[in-house]
Parts: C-alpha cells; sequence; structure tokens
C-alpha cells in the first residue's frame, strides 16, 4: 500500500524567542520537524512494517534549509521524498500549503495521506481539513490510534467527549495527534541510508497552481509579548502549616474554593 | 448590513457554554457595527435548545434537526453547516474551539472558499474583515492576524468572552436536511469511554490536575479526594496520559484541551510550555511541586514547594473545614 506523509519544518517553540518591532526573532534559527508529523511517520512505518510492498512517501513544501527535516524523515525510516520547493520568504498560510498539496496530489495514487493535526508554531490545525475537501476523501482528525483493516483505516480519535472509533474506506486522510505513539530516534545507520534514499524536487512554478491560488486569505501583522501574570507568592516550610495558609488564602482573599 | 452568525455547539445534551460566549462577542461586535446576529442549532433536538439562545439575542436561530446529529460525524455536519451558509451568508461565521469543530473547520473553509482563522483568544470586525489574535509558538506569545474577504469563519478559545444575556424575539427558521447514507463513507463504529457525567474540563470553575509527580496509586487517590472535596475536574499532563494513569481525553495542554477555570491546581507537574500553553489563562493558579526551580511556579500565584505526599493531606483537611 501507498501511504504518503505530509510534513513540515517548523521552528522549536523550546528554543528563546524575542520580539523586535512586532518580528518574531528566533535566537538559534534553531528548525525541527513537527512533533504532530514525527508522530505520523512513526505511525505509517509501524503500519506498513509487515507488508514488503508497501511504500512510506513524505512530502514537504518549503525552502532548501527544509531538506534537513525530510532526510530526519528518511533517516526514521521513510522510504522517499518529495520535496515542493518555496523560497521561505512567502507569506503562505494553511489555505495556501493544502491548496498546494492539494495540487500535488491531483494526479497521485495512494491509500492513506497522513498529516499532523496542527503545526507546532502556529497551532492551526487547518490544513489536513482542507487538503481532504480538496481531494474529496473521506478523513478523520486528531487520530490518537491508526489500524489497518482490509480497504478500511481504522481511525480512533480524540473527540469532545471520549474517543470516537471511525473506519474509513480507503484511499482516505488522517490527521495524527502525538498521543498516538513515541517517534523513533533514526538510528545512525538510519542516516546513513537516507543520503541514499531518493529526494525528488518540484518546482512551485512547475506545479501549475494559479497565482490566485498561492494568495493567502489571512495573513499575520505582528507578534507581541503576552501580558504577564502578577507575580505570585511561593511558600517553602513546614506542609502542615503551608497547606493551611494557602487554603485559607484560597477561601479568604480569591474566593475560589 | 452584513450577517454575524454563530455555530451553537451541543455535547452532552448541553449547549457548549464556549458557543454561548462567542454569540454574546458577536452580537456586541454587531451592534457596534450596525451588522444582524444570527445563530444556528444542528443537532438531533435542535429545536429543545431554541429558547435557550434566544436569550443570547440573535435575530434569526436556523435549526438543522435530524437524528444523523446524535454524534459527531463530519459529513453530515459538513453539509449542514454548507446549507446554513447558502442560506444566512454569513460575513463571518463563529465557533466556539471544540475538538468537533477542529474536525470541520479547515474544510469548509476549503469547500466554502473562506478565509479561517482558528483558535484564536481575541477577534474584532474591521472594515476588510476580521482583525485577530492568537496564542503561538506554544501559547508563549501572541500574534496578530487579519483574515479578509465576504465569506470568514473564526474559532475561539473557550473562556475569551464573558457570556452577556440580552433576550430577544429571534425569527426561528427550521431547515430541512437529508443525506444518503451512502455520501457517508466514514463509518462510525463506537465511542469509548464517553461520560456525560464526567465535568467538562473546558468548562469547568475548578481543575485539579496531576503530573507525573502524582503517578502511583496513593497520588491518584489524593488527586481524587481533593478533586471531590472542591466538586473539581480532574486533568492532567502528558507524562500521565502517556504512561496511560490517565485518560487521555483529561490531558490539558497543547495537544490536549484548553481551558481556563477559576481555580487551577497543579499537583506533581513541572510547567513544559507545552502544559502551561492550556492552562496559563486560569485566574488562580496554585502549584504543588518538591522543586523550588520547578517553572510551574513562574505563573503559579500561589507556589507551595514540598513533597505532595506531605502537603495534600493536610490541604484536602483544611479545605474540609472551610467547606463545611
Ligand atoms: C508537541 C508537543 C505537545 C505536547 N502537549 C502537551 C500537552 O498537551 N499537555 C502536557 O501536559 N504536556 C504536553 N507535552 C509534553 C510536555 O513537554 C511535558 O513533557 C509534560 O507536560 C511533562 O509532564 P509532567 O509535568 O507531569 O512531568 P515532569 O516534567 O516529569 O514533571 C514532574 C514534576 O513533578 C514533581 N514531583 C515529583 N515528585 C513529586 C512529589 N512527591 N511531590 C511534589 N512534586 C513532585 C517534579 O519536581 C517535577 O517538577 C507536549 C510536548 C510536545 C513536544
Ligand atoms: N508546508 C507544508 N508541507 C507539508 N505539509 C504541511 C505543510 N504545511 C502543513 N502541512 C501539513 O499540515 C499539518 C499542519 O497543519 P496546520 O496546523 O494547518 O499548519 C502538518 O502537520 C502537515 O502534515
Amino acid at each position: 500500500m501507498k501511504f504518503y506523509v505530509c510534513i513540515k519544518q517548523v521552528p522549536d517553540v523550546d528554543a528563546p524567542i524575542q520580539i523586535k518591532d512586532g518580528n518574531l526573532i528566533q535566537d538559534t534559527d534553531r528548525m525541527i520537524l513537527n512533533a504532530y508529523d514525527a508522530s505520523a511517520v512513526e505511525e505509517a512505518l509501524v503500519l506498513t512494517e509487515e507488508d514488503d510492498d508497501s511504500e512510506v512517501e513524505v512530502v514537504l513544501v518549503g525552502p532548501d534549509k527544509a531538506q534537513e527535516t525530510i532526510r530526519k524523515a528518511l533517516a526514521m525510516g521513510a522510504d522517499k521524498a518529495t520535496h515542493i520547493k518555496t523560497n521561505g520568504d512567502e507569506n503562505f498560510d494553511s489555505g495556501t500549503y493544502a491548496r498546494i498539496l492539494a495540487k500535488f496530489f491531483e494526479d497521485k495514487e495512494y491509500d492513506v495521506i497522513s498529516c499532523g493535526k496542527q503545526s507546532q508554531d502556529t497551532d492551526a490545525g487547518l490544513t489536513g481539513g482542507m487538503l481532504a475537501q480538496h481531494l474529496d476523501l473521506p478523513y478523520a482528525t486528531n487520530a490518537v490510534g491508526l489500524e489497518l483493516e482490509d480497504g478500511n483505516l481504522i481511525v480512533k480519535r480524540q473527540g469532545d467527549s471520549g474517543q470516537e472509533v471511525i473506519a474509513l474506506p480507503q484511499p482516505c486522510l488522517v490527521t495524527c495527534s502525538n498521543d498516538m505513539n513515541e517517534p523513533r530516534i533514526p538510528s545512525l545507520k538510519g542516516i546513513m541510508q537516507s543520503k541514499r534514499k531518493p529526494m525528488e524536487s518540484v518546482e512551485l512554478e512547475d506545479l501549475g497552481l494559479d497565482e490566485s491560488a498561492l494568495q493567502p486569505k489571512t495573513e499575520v501583522t505582528g507578534y507581541m509579548e503576552k501580558p504577564g501574570r502578577e507575580p505570585g507568592q511561593k511558600f517553602e516550610g513546614e506542609p502542615d502549616e503551608l497547606a493551611e495558609k494557602v487554603a485559607h488564602l484560597l477561601d479568604e482573599e480569591e474566593n475560589v474554593v | 448590513m452584513s450577517t454575524l452568525l454563530t455555530h451553537i455547539a451541543i455535547s452532552d445534551g448541553k449547549i457548549k457554554r464556549s458557543s454561548l460566549e462567542v454569540l454574546s462577542h458577536l452580537r456586541q461586535q454587531a451592534e457596534a457595527n450596525g451588522h444582524d446576529t444570527e445563530a444556528v442549532i444542528i443537532d438531533q433536538n435542535a429545536s429543545q435548545y431554541v429558547d435557550q439562545v434566544k436569550e443570547y439575542g440573535p435575530s434569526t436561530i436556523y435549526t438543522i434537526e435530524d437524528p444523523i446529529f446524535e454524534n459527531h460525524r463530519n459529513t453530515p455536519l459538513l453539509k449542514a453547516l454548507g446549507q446554513v451558509m447558502d442560506e444566512a451568508d454569513p460575513h463571518v461565521f463563529a465557533f466556539g474551539s471544540t475538538e468537533s469543530t477542529k474536525d470541520i473547520l479547515g474544510a469548509l473553509a476549503a469547500r466554502q472558499d473562506a478565509a479561517v482563522l482558528s483558535d484564536v483568544s481575541e477577534f474584532e470586525l474591521t472594515d476588510e474583515g476580521i482583525k485577530a489574535r492568537r496564542p503561538v509558538m506554544a501559547a508563549k506569545i501572541l500574534s496578530d492576524s487579519v483574515a479578509k474577504g465576504d465569506k470568514i469563519l473564526v474559532s475561539v478559545r473557550s473562556g475569551s468572552y464573558d457570556l452577556d444575556e440580552s433576550s430577544a424575539d429571534s425569527e426561528v427558521v427550521n431547515l430541512d436536511f437529508s443525506i444518503d447514507e451512502s455520501d457517508i463513507k466514514a463509518t462510525l463504529r463506537d465511542i469509548i469511554g464517553a461520560d456525560s457525567d464526567k465535568i467538562d474540563l473546558s468548562e469547568a470553575e475548578t481543575i485539579v490536575a496531576a503530573g507525573r509527580g502524582a503517578k502511583d496509586d496513593e497520588g491518584q487517590e489524593l488527586i481524587n479526594e481533593l478533586a471531590s472535596v472542591l466538586n473539581a475536574g480532574i486533568g492532567a499532563s502528558r507524562a500521565l496520559t502517556e504512561a496511560g494513569v490517565m485518560d487521555p481525553s483529561l490531558q490539558i495542554g497543547q495537544t490536549g484541551k484548553v481551558v481556563s477555570p477559576q481555580l487551577y491546581i497543579a499537583v506533581g507537574i513541572s510547567g513544559a510550555i507545552q502544559h502551561v500553553a492550556g492552562m496559563a489563562n486560569s485566574k488562580v493558579i496554585v502549584a504543588i511541586n518538591k522543586d523550588p526551580d520547578a517553572p510551574i511556579f513562574d505563573i503559579a500565584d500561589y507556589g507551595i514547594v514540598g513533597d505532595l505526599y506531605k502537603v495534600l493531606p493536610p490541604f484536602i483537611e483544611e479545605l474540609k473545614k472551610i467547606k463545611s
């Protein structure tokens, strides 16, 4: 079977950041594989492990610099990759990426397309659903477990109350939570092998998208610090006394118990 | 004059408070800008909720009532939402940011060729569309965004706006709905662990959240006892949902739920940014952690440095006294 996993390179949210004149500056410029996509790759590898005829291909839309992220997915064990190249200075939103990916998939054959449930930096969570709509595929989002069952992908998704178990006939699309697995760390052998795995580059212009399809409908106009919380009080000492003191503060000062 | 439409989400037989928060805000925006406020209820018992929605003053309430909406399923919901958009032609269509909303928002935007901003914490109308503020980078900072065009979808984090009643004699429009089962390619086979008596974390007034420090049986017992004294919802950090100690639906944070209670008590939680992303908007935060340098203390109003096994028993006793 053919699995496509859409992966994105995102800034590492754990690295220090600054805001200067409304712009976001990441001191280290450290970019990583979106954590939710790492889970999607992991799950695709696990699901196809037993089947020699299956293939896991990753697709990334991004600048040259993003190739290190593609290599990471290949080193985890994906078989091949397509890199749809952008300049990196475009202000694309989820809608733009979804239209680009939809154009790419237009003439492809596949059983499952999987995405991350959201980008770790923006938390938008939109691209997967958009792509499913463009390709007219049955889909489910926020998967916390996947299984294959002849011709169906069985998705357990975290819903508002409880987990919904959904059977999607293939071809279908799913977006993955990082709650479904612990993505493997590439082995040395995996890293060596990744260098020889096929990576096809496609120029964005060559996809033949209309100029209008590349126009984002939303735009980030600036970044700002979060309003800080009032500094709190930290108590150390005898547990009994601290417990009593804080219980009374919650009652008398805050009126929340 | 344009139409500002709010989706009223129903879950476990109740209107999600976040929908009414959004409706309250949208009506204020409409009043300030001379627009029209409308609402839509899509549920197996949609008409049952009309009176409650009238209290929030929309001029029109659309209902789509069909047994197919007993459980969340994206295909019929998308069809119904599309039908309402054709009927109401909203300039802005706003949603509370529930898991069900997250499931359909992208697909609806693509289907309607609409601009969309998800999970915003604030938004307002502008001449061109809407301007919204969203937490980004695991909620370490905020971004300002604009969405342009004549059709804009927006979903709003729960707890972003206060409820504001302003009763109106709304016109009720029932829309007919039908869908061929064969058009629904996905089959809902089962729902696991749904419990309508459980306190909904996204609406809870008080939350007791447990982390790796409270992983063992004794820790869990103390958490349960504390929650029961305070009539609180129980939440968890990823460390505990990942270890299978707590149900995945209880996870709070970037992957889990975003909550905004009056009181949040974090027990044995270090305060990683991905956890804080889900709870930093709590009104009062209490942290109990034995590590005086744990980052959770940076955002806690009241920090207790100590072993939770020693702190919780007297804390529970004292709260019992206060409550009685
Ligand atoms: C993309 C992504 C998304 C994520 N989403 C989420 C999310 O939604 N929610 C979430 O929670 N995490 C999330 N995480 C994981 C997050 O980064 C942390 O790993 C996690 O929150 C840690 O949980 P914890 O605080 O319980 O455990 P730890 O970090 O291990 O902290 C345990 C704490 O307990 C204290 N402790 C131990 N014993 C005691 C005792 N006897 N008494 C008192 N204190 C004690 C310790 O001092 C320590 O501070 C995400 C990570 C990623 C990469
Ligand atoms: N540039 C991109 N290249 C490949 N996949 C992408 C890209 N942008 C988004 N995606 C997919 O969409 C998911 C995130 O969607 P969103 O939160 O809307 O940004 C990611 O986890 C990827 O699976």
